[in-house]
C-alpha cells in the first residue's frame, strides 16, 4: 500500500485530478487517434504473423490430388448438358441434376421455398464413417452477379461422381443446388437445421463454389469468408484453401484485390487489404453475398471459391481439386475446428493479425467515449451536485424512451422501408436546433446529464460489441465519434450561432443513417443511391444479419440523446430556488 | 408415468440342485460309457488305457486344430463320422445397384448340463467341443440366459437394398450394442452382473464395453423381448428362497468404432477358427472395406423339462454389403484414381469427343469370383460338423431367362446347382463363380420379402449450444397400417421435454393428432449422471403417410471430469430402435447423432484461480493493514517517515559529521 499511497499524495499535492479532468476532451480525442494508430501500425512488418496450419489433423495437400485425367472429360460432358439448361425453369434443372445425382447412388431431395427457390440437395453416405457429421459441397445455379454458374454446376456434379468412388469419407458429403448464394442457400441451411427430412448429420464444413461462364480458363481464384454478423471461419478452413490453392499454382485473391496487384506485398497492399477485410466484415450480409455468409451460425465452417478472369493458365479440373484437396482435408479431422483463430483480420492471404493485436483499437475507442461521458458530467458548473437528482432521473427516462422508440422504428422499417422519410427526419432533427433557436426547452444541466448518458451507453455498447463483431463495433466509434463535440448552448455561451452551426453539423456527420449512407457512397463501388437501407433490412429480413438492428438501438439512440441535448438551454444557476433545491 | 423399469420375464422354472450326489456320480459315468461307445473321442486319449484316464483336462477344449498337433501322439486318426453340432452357411445375394449382400451364419450348441450343476468341484468337469469356453463361462458366472451383441457400421440404404438381412433382429445401430437377459435375485444385482458380463466381453471382443454403466444401461419394456415362440427361458434358482427373476438389460456404445480387433476375436470362437469352411473368407481388411457391415452374436439357453437338462445355443453372424465394381477396382489399384480414357463409359447420345464425355451410369454386367471379393479361396469345408459348409447364392431359380448364373468351382472345373446352392464336402479350395447380364434385373423369391414396412430417420434440430430438438420421421411406404414401438435411450445430458413433443404429418396424414398414432408411452427420466431417458412408445402409422414426431431438449453441463479426455468431436447419440410388430415383424435402426456441448476452455481454472488468490491477497492485505497498524495524521506520519528509514539515517549522519 505504501507506493499507492506515495502516488496517491503526489497526484493531490501536484493538483493533478483537477487538471486531468479539465484535459478530458483532449484525452477522449487522443484515445480515438490512439484507436486509429492500433490499426494503422498493424500492416508494418513485425506487427502481422504468417498464416499457418494450426491442426495437425488437417494436413493440407499432403495426398495427391486425383481429380484430373479423365474427370477433366466428365466435367466437360457434364458442362455441355448444363450449358442447355440455362434457360429451363429451376424445376426442370433440378429434376435433371437430381438425376445424374441419382446415378451414382446420392439420396436427393428437393426443399420446396416459395419466396426463395427450390432447392436440391444430395447426401452421399460416406461407407466408413458413422454418419453423424457431414461436408457441404454448396453450387447456387445462379452466382452473386446473377451469372448463370455453368462451370460451377458442373464441377459439383462431377465432384459429387468423383468423391462417390472414393471410400475414405469419414463424413457425408451434401451436395446442394440453391438458385442464388443469397436468401434461397439461407433458407436451406436453416430448414436443414429444423425440417428437412432427408439429412446426413452435423454440418461441420461447407464449401460454394463459383465459376461462372462455360470457357475452360481462369486466371486466379478468390476466396471469400466474412461471416455474418462478425463470424468468420476457423483460420485453419481459410489456410486449407489459401494452401492447396497455392499449392495448384494459382494465385489467392483475398477482398477484391485485382489481378496485378496479388503479387505485391507492400504496406500499402496490406493496408488495403486490411481495411477492406474490416469494412465487408462490417458490411457483411448487407454487400454482395457469395454463399458463405449464408452457414454462419450453425458453428459451420465456410468459404467460397471463386474463379475470376477467363484466359489464364488454369483450366475447370484443376479448380475442382482445391475443393477436393480441401475436403480431402477437413475429412482427416477426429475433431471440431477449434485451433487457429476465429477472430483475426486478414492482410494477406499469407498474412493474417490475431485479436489481441487489434482488439486494443476499439477498447481505446469506447474509453474515449467513456471518458467524453465523464467529461460532460464533470465539465460544467454543477459537478458539485449529487449524482442521484431530478437530471440524473430525467436523463435516463428519456435514454429508456429513445431506446423503445428506435427499437420500434427498426422494427417497422423492416417490413415498410422508407429511407427517404428516414434520412429527411433525421436531418430535420439535426437541423432543429438551429431553427428552434432562441427558445429554451430545458435547464442546460439536463443537456449535460443527457450525454454523459448517451456517451456512457455507446461506450457500454462498442465494449460488448467488440467482442463478438470487432469490425462494426470499430466503424461504429470511428463514425459516431464526432457527436461527442457537441457543445450545450445557453443564453451566454460565446459565439452561440457559429456553436449552433458547428452542432449541427457535428450531428449531422455522426448520425447513424447519414454517417452509413455517405460511408457507402464514398468508400465502396458497390452502392448507389440509397440501395445500403434496402440492403441493410434485406439482410436482417433473409440472412438474419443484426447490424441494422445494432445501427438503430446502438447508434441512433445515443445520437437521439445527443441531438436533444443541443437544443437552446437555460442556466440553472440563473433560477436559484432550483439550484438551492439541488444542493 | 414413472414407472419402474423392470422387465420381468417369467416363464418356467425348473428344479435344481435335487440331483443327489449319487445321480451325479452316475451322470459322470455314463457320460465315460457314451465316450467309449463315440469313436470320435477316441482322439482325445493318449494312452493305451482308454477307459479310465478322462480327466476333465483331456476333454476341455479340443478343436481341429489341436487333432493336428497331436498326430504325433500314439492316436487313432481322425473318423469321419465325427458329427458335433455345428452348422455354417454363406448366403450371397445381390443387391441392386451392383451391390452383394455376404451372409455368414454359423450356429453351435454346447453339450448338454444340468443347471446349477457345482463345476467347481474336482470331480466335476464340462465337456466342451464346438461351443466356445469362454462364453460359457461367462454366461455361467454371470447368470445370464441370453445374450446378444452387436457390432455394426455403414450406411444400410434401405430405399434401394430393400430390408435388412434377417429382417433387422441381427443388426444393430452404428457401434456396439448388447442386450442380455440375466437371472438374479433383484435388479441391483442384476446390473452388478450386467457390469461383469460387460467386462467380460469387453476384454474378449477387444472393444470399450467396459464403459457400459448404469448412465448407459435400460432396461427395455417393449422392444427387445425375446421371441414368444421359443419354449420359454429358464429360472435356475427358481425356489421360494431365493425368488430369482429374469431382468432385460441393454446398452449401446454408439461411439465404437469396429475394426479388425472385433473381428479376430469372433473368428476365434468358431470352431474353424477362420482357417477352414466359409470363415476363412473373412478378412478384416475386406470386411470393412465394405458399404455396410454388422458382426452379431446371439445366445440363448435351451432346457429339456424332461431330462432336466440344458444347453446353449449360439449364432454369430457376419453380414456385409460390398459394392463389386469398387471392390474389384481396388485389387488392381489400391486408390480408386481416374478411370483411363480408354476405359470411359460415355453416353453416346450427347456430345462425346475426345475433349468430352457425358458419364453414363455404371455397368450392369458383372462376372467375377468369390476369392476375388475376398481375396482367398474357401480353404475347404469346415470338417467337423454334422453338416457341410454350405454357400447358397440367392439369385432365384435357374431358367432361361435368368441373366444371372452361380458355378462352384473345384480344381479348375465348374458345377452348377438347381437351387444355386452348393454343399463344400471336402478339404479343396472353393471359388464362387458369380456372372450378370443385367444387374438390375434381381430374381427375387417372393416381392413381399424386398418391401420395407417402415423408413425411420432422425435428425438433430436447433441452433445454439443449450438447447436442441429431435426430429424423426417416419415413412410408410406400404398399404397397410404400421404398429411399431420406438425405443429412444438418450443421454442424461440431453434433458427431454416430454411435453414440446409434437407431430408433423405430410399432406396425407392430415388432421391426425399426436394422440392417434401414439399409442402408449413408456418413460423413465433421466437422473443425471446416473441414468439415461428411456423412452418407449408405440406408435400406428397409416399406410401411404409420412410423420415426423419431434421433441425438445435443453443441453446440461457436465462436471469437468466427464468430457472424454481425448479430441473434442461431440457426444455420440445412440441409434433409435423401431421394432414393427404389425403387418410382419422387423427392426430398423435410425443413425446415430452428434451432439455437440458446449465444451470449457480448460485452461480456465488456472485464471481463475490466478483472479481468485490476487483478490483474496489484497482482501487480506487491506484488512490485515486495518488490523495490525496504527491510524495516523499525514502530518503525524510524516513527522515519523523523517525519523526512520533511510533518508532520515542519511540526514542523521549528515548532522554527525558534517
Amino acid at each position: 500500500m505504501g507506493l499507492f499511497e506515495r502516488v496517491q499524495r503526489q497526484v493531490i499535492a501536484r493538483g493533478l485530478i483537477p487538471k486531468v479532468i479539465s484535459l478530458l476532451p483532449l484525452i477522449s480525442t487522443l484515445c480515438i487517434v490512439l484507436g486509429i494508430v492500433i490499426i494503422g501500425i498493424l500492416p508494418f512488418e513485425g506487427q502481422y504473423r504468417n498464416t499457418y496450419i494450426s491442426e495437425n489433423a488437417l494436413m493440407p495437400s499432403q495426398a495427391y490430388s486425383y481429380f484430373r485425367e479423365s474427370e477433366w472429360n466428365i466435367v466437360r460432358g457434364y458442362r455441355s448438358q448444363i450449358v442447355e439448361l440455362r434457360n429451363a425453369s429451376a424445376v426442370e434443372r433440378n429434376a435433371i441434376m437430381s438425376e445424374w445425382l441419382q446415378q451414382f447412388g446420392t439420396k436427393t431431395d428437393i426443399y420446396q421455398n416459395h419466396e426463395t427457390g427450390d432447392t436440391l440437395y444430395g447426401v452421399f453416405h460416406a461407407p466408413r464413417g458413422d454418419g453423424t457429421e457431414s461436408m457441404v459441397l454448396a453450387i447456387p445455379w445462379f452466382n452473386a452477379d446473377g451469372e448463370f454458374n455453368v462451370n460451377g454446376a458442373a464441377l459439383g456434379v462431377a465432384l459429387a461422381r468423383y468423391f462417390s468412388r472414393w471410400p475414405v469419407w469419414s463424413k457425408n458429403i451434401i451436395v446442394v443446388f440453391t438458385e442464388n448464394p443469397k436468401a434461397a442457400l439461407r433458407s436451406w441451411v436453416e430448414a436443414y437445421h429444423t425440417s428437412l427430412d432427408l439429412t446426413g448429420g452435423s454440418i461441420e464444413a461447407a464449401i460454394v463454389l463459383d465459376f461462372a461462364g462455360e470457357g475452360d480458363l481462369f486466371d486466379y481464384m478468390e476466396i471469400y469468408y466474412d461471416g455474418l454478423n462478425g463470424e468468420l471461419p476457423n483460420l485453419d478452413m481459410v489456410n486449407i484453401g489459401v494452401f492447396t490453392a497455392e499449392h495448384e499454382g494459382m494465385k489467392v485473391s483475398l477482398h477484391g484485390t485485382p489481378f496485378d496487384k496479388i503479387k505485391e506485398d507492400t504496406l500499402f497492399s496490406r493496408l488495403k487489404i486490411l481495411m477492406s477485410s474490416i469494412k465487408n466484415s462490417a458490411l457483411s450480409g448487407v454487400k454482395k453475398t457469395y454463399g458463405n455468409e449464408a452457414f454462419s451460425g450453425w458453428r459451420i465452417q465456410s468459404v467460397t471459391l471463386r474463379a475470376r478472369g477467363q484466359n489464364g493458365p488454369f483450366d475447370v479440373t484443376s479448380f475442382g481439386r482445391v475443393p477436393e484437396a480441401m475436403f480431402r482435408s477437413i475429412n482427416n479431422l477426429l475433431e471440431k475446428f477449434h485451433q487457429s483463430f476465429f477472430f483475426y483480420l486478414m492482410l494477406a492471404p499469407r498474412h493474417f493479425v490475431s485479436i489481441s493485436s487489434y482488439l486494443p483499437s476499439t477498447v481505446a475507442i469506447s474509453i474515449g467515449f467513456a471518458l467524453a461521458s465523464l467529461n460532460s458530467y464533470f465539465n460544467n458548473p454543477y459537478y458539485t451536485l449529487p449524482f442521484f437528482s431530478l437530471y440524473t432521473l430525467l436523463s435516463i427516462l428519456f435514454w429508456f424512451v429513445s431506446l423503445v422508440v428506435t427499437f420500434i422504428v427498426s422494427n417497422i422499417f423492416i417490413y415498410s422501408p422508407f429511407p427517404t422519410i428516414l434520412l429527411a427526419v433525421n436531418i430535420i432533427i439535426c437541423l432543429y436546433p438551429a431553427i428552434l433557436k432562441g427558445n429554451a426547452f430545458m435547464k442546460d444541466l439536463l443537456s449535460y446529464r443527457l450525454r454523459s448518458t448517451a456517451f456512457l451507453f455507446m461506450s457500454l455498447l462498442l465494449t460488448s460489441l467488440l467482442m463478438v463483431n470487432f469490425p462494426l463495433a470499430f466503424g461504429m466509434g470511428l463514425l459516431s465519434f464526432p457527436m461527442t463535440q457537441v457543445k450545450t448552448i445557453t443564453s451566454d455561451t460565446p459565439t452561440i450561432s457559429r456553436t449552433r452551426v458547428k452542432n449541427s453539423v457535428l450531428l449531422l456527420v455522426s448520425n447513424p443513417f447519414i454517417a452509413t449512407w455517405l460511408f457507402s457512397l464514398l468508400c465502396d463501388n458497390e452502392f448507389s443511391g440509397l440501395d445500403v437501407f434496402e440492403r441493410l433490412v434485406s439482410a436482417s429480413r433473409e440472412l438474419g444479419c443484426w447490424t441494422w438492428l445494432v445501427l438503430c438501438v446502438g447508434w441512433w439512440t445515443p445520437w437521439l440523446l445527443v441531438a436533444i441535448s443541443a437544443l437552446d438551454t437555460v442556466k440553472l444557476s440563473n433560477d436559484s430556488e432550483d439550484f438551492k433545491k439541488q444542493q | 408415468m414413472r414407472s419402474g423399469p423392470i422387465a420381468t420375464i417369467c416363464c418356467f422354472i425348473l428344479n435344481v440342485v435335487l440331483f443327489a450326489q449319487a445321480t451325479e456320480l452316475n451322470v459322470t459315468s455314463s457320460s465315460i460309457n457314451d465316450h467309449d461307445t463315440n469313436p470320435s473321442l477316441e482322439l482325445l486319449v493318449d494312452t493305451d488305457d482308454k477307459t479310465n484316464s478322462i480327466t476333465s483336462n483331456d476333454i476341455e477344449d479340443v478343436r481341429v486344430d489341436d487333432i493336428n498337433e497331436r498326430e504325433n501322439f500314439n492316436v487313432i486318426t481322425i473318423n469321419d463320422d465325427i458329427q458335433y453340432p455345428f452348422n455354417e452357411k454363406l448366403l450371397i445375394r445381390p443387391l441392386p445397384n451392383n451391390n452383394l449382400l455376404a451372409s455368414f451364419a454359423f450356429e453351435m450348441e454346447s453339450e448338454t448340463f444340468i443347471p446349477g450343476h457345482d463345476e467347481s468341484r474336482s470331480d466335476q468337469y464340462r465337456h466342451f467341443t464346438v461351443f466356445p469356453k469362454a462364453i460359457e463361462a461367462m454366461l455361467g458366472s454371470t447368470s445370464t440366459r441370453q445374450l446378444h451383441l452387436r457390432f455394426t457400421r455403414g450406411f444400410w440404404d434401405a430405399e434401394s437394398w430393400g430390408r435388412l438381412p434377417h429382417d433387422g433382429f441381427k443388426s444393430g445401430g452404428s457401434g456396439v450394442e448388447l442386450w442380455a437377459i440375466i437371472e438374479a435375485g433383484s435388479q441391483k444385482e442384476a446390473f452388478d452382473q450386467w457390469k461383469t458380463l460387460a467386462n467380460s466381453l469387453s476384454g474378449l471382443f477387444c472393444a470399450s464395453i467396459n464403459f457400459i454403466e448404469s448412465s448407459r444401461t435400460t432396461y427395455p419394456v417393449k422392444s427387445f423381448q425375446p421371441k414368444s415362440t421359443e419354449e420359454g427361458l429358464p429360472i435356475f434358482g427358481g425356489d421360494e428362497t431365493k425368488n430369482n427373476k429374469l431382468y432385460l438389460l441393454r446398452a449401446s456404445l454408439a461411439n465404437e468404432p469396429i475394426c479388425t480387433e472385433n473381428l479376430t476375436p469372433l473368428l476365434k470362437l468358431l470352431p474353424t477358427r477362420g482357417k477352414s469352411g466359409i470363415s476363412s473368407l473373412l478378412d478384416g481388411h475386406k470386411v470393412f472395406d465394405s458399404m455396410w457391415h454388422s458382426l452379431s452374436i446371439d445366445v440363448t439357453t435351451h432346457c429339456d423339462f424332461n431330462t432336466q437338462t440344458c444347453k446353449y445355443d449360439m449364432d454369430a453372424e457376419v453380414d456385409m454389403v460390398i459394392h463389386v465394381p469398387y471392390t474389384l477396382a481396388r485389387n488392381e489399384h489400391p486408390i480408386p484414381r481416374p478411370t483411363p480414357n480408354s476405359e470411359l463409359r460415355c453416353d453416346l447420345t450427347k456430345p462425346y469427343d475426345i475433349y468430352q464425355c457425358f458419364p453414363l451410369p455404371e455397368s450392369n454386367s458383372l462376372s467375377f469370383e468369390v476369392s476375388e471379393i475376398f481375396g482367398k479361396p474357401i480353404r475347404g469345408s469346415n470338417l467337423i460338423s454334422n453338416n457341410p459348409s454350405k454357400v447358397c447364392v440367392d439369385i432365384g431359380d435357374n431358367h432361361e431367362n435368368n441373366s444371372w448364373e452361380a458355378l462352384l468351382k473345384v480344381n479348375g472345373s465348374h458345377f452348377g446347382t438347381d437351387d444355386n446352392c452348393f454343399d463344400l464336402e471336402n478339404k479343396d479350395d472353393y471359388d464362387i463363380y458369380i456372372s450378370s447380364s443385367n444387374t438390375n434385373e434381381i430374381g427375387r423369391h417372393s416381392e413381399k420379402e424386398e418391401d420395407v414396412p417402415l423408413y425411420v430417420s432422425r435428425s438433430l434440430t436447433g441452433y445454439g449450444q443449450d438447447r436442441g430438438g429431435l426430429r424423426t420421421v417416419f415413412t410408410n411406404p406400404t398399404n397397410d397400417t404400421i404398429r411399431a414401438v420406438y425405443f429412444e435411450s438418450l443421454p442424461w445430458f440431453m434433458r427431454l421435454y416430454l411435453s414440446t413433443m409434437k407431430l408433423e404429418s405430410d399432406a396425407a396424414g392430415a388432421g391426425l393428432d399426436l394422440h392417434d398414432v401414439i399409442t402408449s408411452v413408456h418413460y423413465v427420466t433421466a437422473i443425471d449422471h446416473k441414468r439415461p431417458t428411456h423412452l418407449e412408445y408405440t406408435i400406428e402409422i397409416p399406410a401411404g403417410t409420412s410423420l415426423a414426431i419431434t421433441c425438445q431438449f435443453d443441453k446440461a453441463l457436465l462436471q469437468f471430469a466427464e468430457y472424454p479426455p481425448d479430441a473434442n468431436h461431440g457426444f455420440e447419440i445412440e441409434s433409435a430402435v423401431v421394432t414393427i410388430l404389425k403387418p410382419w415383424s422387423y427392426q430398423i435402426r435410425t443413425s446415430t447423432l452428434l451432439l455437440s456441448l458446449s465444451t470449457p476452455d480448460f485452461s480456465m481454472p488456472y485464471n481463475v484461480i490466478i483472479i481468485t488468490s490476487t483478490v483474496l491477497g489484497l482482501i487480506y492485505g487491506s484488512l490485515y493493514n486495518l488490523l495490525v497498524k496504527k491510524l495516523v495524521t499525514i502530518e503525524e506520519a510524516d513527522e515519523i517517515a523523517s525519523q526512520v528509514g533511510l533518508k532520515s539515517l542519511i540526514t542523521r549522519l549528515k548532522k554527525k559529521f558534517i
